[in-house]
């Protein structure tokens, strides 16, 4: 291109313009933490209709379609089982080790998949944010959901696992309460997704170092072995016992396949830990609502 | 801020104020920096190669107003602002400072290719359609015409990440277009497909722009934007340098391309300095119609 312009004269002359901007908005403004909510709201559909129509997509290109859904979880499981199961022997003291680990691993998998969804949501759907004005917020929330539905088959799986595999374990009311716990999971794993969707948008380094974090919590939510080892050692029993993550499992195990019903300290830490991850991601997320589209 | 002009009147209708927006770049640049660092920096630097970057002003500060059943054409060479004028409009950037109001809510008719690639195209009309605000029972009733619209048939069905890339952008202009937009912003997307779409997406813009508050236009063809345009605004490098009538704006930019494909360089810059001399730029001045006949200022 040639060089033509070196210093432009100033215009002749500079109107003041009164304008009336009573009825005007600014562009991509970001309306008011309550605003915003309700705004979420109203796009619920949208939020469904993605999640919804990704759940069926995700699998289409794969000759087992759907099944993979389940299987993947499954060889997974296989995999913990002979490398810590048969191998190392970590499963010493633990009545049902199938079961401990299929729900271990289970578990354990609906958070990563959810966290690294939501993590990357703002990034992998750039045509759609430039595309259209929506609360930026209904990508990871759709995300968090589409692996909620597609995590449905998943979970059948892991109560037939428990039930089909011996030793048997026999329905109890307390199945039932599968149910508030994968809603607490779903609040932290939106509340965590959210917030990595953010400092991902800015310094996308963190997505490397995403992996490694999820391993390291999944090696500290003992999911193949007892927190019984670390009996002596009253810290970090303490530390390891305030793992959401180990809240999730432990909860899920009790009720599963011990029969126990889980202590009230266990839900109200669960609680605390979804509710405030939820809040926090949510106004943290907010406040960048307008940057989240670079070029 | 000078005081409002007492013969200068209310501008009550706004669609679209551009408040001094400009907008810069922090790009990473391949050029290699001149000066040369100290030996251990050059060391550190092999291991973590901090990326060179450069600032690139995409807009200088901009004022316009755009008022209600006004269509403006944008013109400019390439690099000239146009398009990062329309993403600030749009709202899908921040401008460095500065500020854009609008009436509602813009859309832009891009060529902005795939939504979501792994969806099929008829997800893809449904989930565009849902990100604008429309509600399930509006779609249905009005899939049928952006399918259209679309020209795409049967390929609706297919992912969208078959689509060749006029198939895409002919599927985004339909999605967009169907949502009668008070404010529409088009860059270029009538210059996608093929002869056949071409007709029928003039048709639906004339449509659309008939029923709009007002259109903002980009477009190299110097014929649309006197057809379609109701005044015109040249950009160059980031600066307004007219803003005015269609027929005499673009009669001064064909004037200014002519000499910088003969090569007269100089005489361009002196055109361009010339143009700009006569400019009268815009201030705007925050106001309300409290009252009939004054202008209260804020």
């Amino acid at each position: 291109m040639t060089e033509v312009v070196a210093q432009l004269p100033k215009p002749a002359v500079v109107h003041d313009v009164p304008v009336d901007m009573g009825k005007l908005k600014r562009v991509g403004a970001r309306p008011p933490f309550l605003d915003y909510l309700v705004q979420l709201w109203d796009f619920r559909q949208f939020i469904y209709y993605d999640a919804r129509a990704r759940v069926q997509s995700s699998t289409r290109r794969d000759k087992l379609g759907s099944a993979w859904l389940i299987l993947n979880p499954m060889f997974n499981g296989l995999t913990y089982f002979l490398v810590f199961g048969l191998l190392l022997n970590t499963s010493k003291g633990i009545p049902n080790f199938i079961g401990y680990l299929v729900i271990g691993v289970f578990m354990f998998q609906i958070t990563s998949g959810a966290i690294t969804g939501g993590a990357r949501s703002m990034q992998q759907n750039k045509a759609l944010v430039q595309g259209f004005s929506f609360p930026r917020a209904a990508l990871p929330i759709g995300v968090n959901l589409r692996e909620l539905l597609g995590n449905i088959p998943m979970i059948l799986a892991m109560l037939l696992i428990i039930l089909v595999v011996p030793p048997v374990e026999p329905i109890s009311w307390r199945w039932l309460l599968l149910v508030p716990v994968l809603a607490l999971q779903f609040a932290f794993n939106l509340g965590i997704g959210l917030i990595l969707a953010r400092i991902i948008s800015r310094v996308n380094d963190v997505t490397h170092l995403l992996p490694f974090g999820l391993r390291l919590i999944m090696y500290l939510s003992a999911v193949f072995y007892s927190l019984d080892r670390f009996i002596d050692h009253p810290t970090i029993l303490a530390v390891m016992q305030a793992n959401p993550m180990f809240i999730i499992i432990d909860i899920t195990r009790d009720s599963l396949l011990y029969g126990v019903t889980p202590s009230l300290h266990s839900w109200a830490m669960l609680t605390a830990w979804a509710g405030v991850s939820l809040v926090v991601g949510m106004l943290f997320f907010w406040r960048a609502e307008e940057s989240y589209v670079r070029g | 801020m000078s005081a409002v002009n007492e013969f200068s009147t209310l501008t009550t209708d706004p669609c679209i104020v551009a408040d001094k927006v400009a907008m810069k770049y922090r790009v990473i640049s391949t050029e290699e920096q001149d000066k040369a660092p100290s030996r251990g920096l050059k060391l550190l630097k092999r291991f973590a190669p901090a990326p060179n970057t450069v600032t690139v002003n995409a807009l200088n500060e901009l004022s316009l107003v755009v008022r209600h059943s006004e269509s403006v054409g944008v013109i400019g060479r390439n690099g000239s602002g146009k398009s990062t004028l329309m993403k600030l409009v749009s709202g899908q950037v921040r401008p460095t400072s500065g500020a854009i109001h609008a009436s509602s809510t813009p859309i832009m008719l891009g060529v902005n290719a795939a939504l979501v690639p792994e969806l099929s195209g008829d997800q893809n009309v449904v989930l565009g359609c849902l990100a604008m605000g429309m509600d399930r029972a509006e779609i249905d009733a009005r899939f049928a015409e952006i399918v259209e619209v679309s020209g795409l048939e049967k390929s609706i069905h297919l992912p969208m990440k078959s689509y060749s890339s006029g198939m895409a952008s002919r599927l985004r202009f339909a999605i967009a277009a169907c949502g009668n937009p008070e404010i529409l912003l088009v860059d270029e997307a009538l210059n996608t497909g093929d002869a056949q779409f071409a007709a029928r997406s003039k048709r639906r813009m004339d449509e659309l722009r008939d029923k709009a508050g007002c259109v903002l236009l980009v477009s190299h063809s110097l014929t649309t934007i006197k057809d379609m345009t109701g005044r015109v605004v040249w950009l160059d490098k980031g600066d307004l340098i007219m803003d005015g009538d269609p027929k005499e704006v673009t009669k001064k930019y064909m004037e200014f391309t002519k000499l910088l494909a003969k090569g007269n360089n100089n005489s361009a810059r002196d055109l361009l300095a010339e143009v700009r001399s006569g400019l009268a730029a815009a201030n705007i001045v925050k106001a309300s119609a409290s009252r009939r006949g004054r202008t209260a200022v804020a």
